[in-house]
């Protein structure tokens, strides 16, 4: 009985894309430890998606281990950092025509098994950007003293600024469809990308949705939100989405395709 | 009302007539030598000006102190500070215009790169297979 279950479990796992197609976008900065792993999971896991590593000016084997793992590869000639590594994914996105585009980390902390079910309210006509959030569901993760209060707090805020409840503000595990792609190939923030997004996404019309999701722990390297600077960088986060605001509008232009 | 309320000596105008001949003269200098652009030069030709009218005109710098209630010196003081602030704001928007655009560029690289790599594969797979040159050139993505 289980092994029968196992494959239906398995199944309901892969998008019904109905002649869509996916594109994983995976920003990757000195991660030639884990991106193999990374890779493996992926074609492993959903196979369904095309792969595209933005490696970002990294200096070790990053792109030559992505390579040889047999996905695509850009490699930035300087380090943009998170928000131009992952914006270039969505201009490749955009430009190749993809429908559904997602961001899934190098540092092997995010899910490929997962990437069915955060893709499902973007090919439902739900939502057009959706987050994988680690807090939706009481079994979910719960981050430590500080880094819980200054999650809480930022959610609070960017639920307030986009009329709508968002638990994981800075969850960096999102699937986004044709609109969101086309906004984000135009405009991503550079500073605080995964938070301001949300609010750059609202602005423009478009709809934010949330499922819930879980985390590895990571591997290697340091969460770019460190412990003892999670209080400043909360406040700078703020500031950073309140000024959005009160930002003008992005004008996205169109490319005949 | 008063004018003149303590007029500059004129050793004091002499230097400060020399101070703005001199920041002309290396504005002037940096432009022609192309190594200012114009743009980034307004604001110093205008800290050129204020210095030449104070040098000119003393009385003014009395005059608008006297209004604001603030000695002299402190005046200056504050409008030196708010100079150098307005260049600093000035500096910061410059440089986020141009990391925006260095951004784009790096962007447009990695795609150019990506896509003479893509050609490149296939100009040699077409000559390890020894097909003729195609009538046209291969299809470039869009």
């Amino acid at each position: 009985m289980a092994a029968e279950a196992q494959p239906e479990r398995k199944l309901s796992r892969v998008p019904d894309l109905a002649g869509r197609r996916a594109l994983v976008i995976v920003p990757a900065y000195n991660e030639a430890e884990t991106i193999q792993r990374v890779v493996r999971d992926l074609t492993r896991h959903a196979p369904w998606a095309d792969v595209l590593v933005v490696n970002d000016g990294s200096r070790d084997a990053t792109a030559q281990v992505a390579r040889q793992a047999g996905v695509k590869v850009i490699t930035l000639p300087v380090n943009l950092g998170i928000g131009g590594a992952v914006q270039t994914g969505y201009q490749y996105a955009y430009q190749q025509g993809y429908d559904v585009a997602f961001q899934f980390d190098g540092d092997a902390q995010h899910r490929a098994r997962l990437l069915g079910p955060l893709a499902a309210p973007i090919l439902a006509g739900q939502a057009d950007l959706v987050v994988g959030s680690r807090f939706l569901r009481p079994r979910g993760m719960t981050a430590s003293g500080m880094r819980w209060v200054g999650i809480k707090m930022l959610s609070a805020l960017i639920s307030a600024a986009i009329g709508q409840r968002v638990t994981d503000p800075t969850s960096g595990f999102r699937a986004a469809g044709r609109r969101a792609i086309e906004l984000f190939a135009t405009e991503y923030p550079q500073d605080y990308p995964e938070p301001e997004s949300l609010v750059l996404v609202h602005q423009q019309g478009l709809r934010v949705g949330e499922v819930p999701s879980t985390m590895r722990r990571r591997l290697k390297g340091v969460s770019s939100i460190r412990p003892f600077h999670s209080v400043h960088y909360m406040a700078k986060v703020m500031l950073a989405v309140i000024m959005d605001l009160f930002k003008a509008p992005v004008l996205v232009k169109r490319e005949a395709v | 009302m008063m004018l003149a309320l303590n007029p500059m000596s004129g050793i004091q105008r002499l230097t400060l007539l020399a101070v703005a001949a001199a920041l002309f003269f290396v504005t002037f200098e940096l432009i022609r030598k192309r190594r200012l652009r114009e743009e980034y030069a307004v604001l110093w030709v205008c800290t050129g000006v204020m210095i030449l009218v104070v040098a000119i005109l003393p009385d003014i710098l009395f005059i608008v102190a006297g209004w604001l209630k603030l000695s002299p010196e402190v005046m200056m003081t504050l409008v030196v500070i708010l100079f150098l602030a307005a260049i600093v704001l000035h500096y910061s928007a410059v440089i986020t215009k141009i990391s925006d655009r260095m951004k784009g560029l790096t962007q447009e690289l990695a795609f150019m790169r990506d896509e003479m790599e893509r050609l490149r594969g296939e100009l040699k797979e077409a000559q390890r297979t020894q097909v003729d040159p195609k009538p046209k050139p291969p299809s470039l993505r869009t």
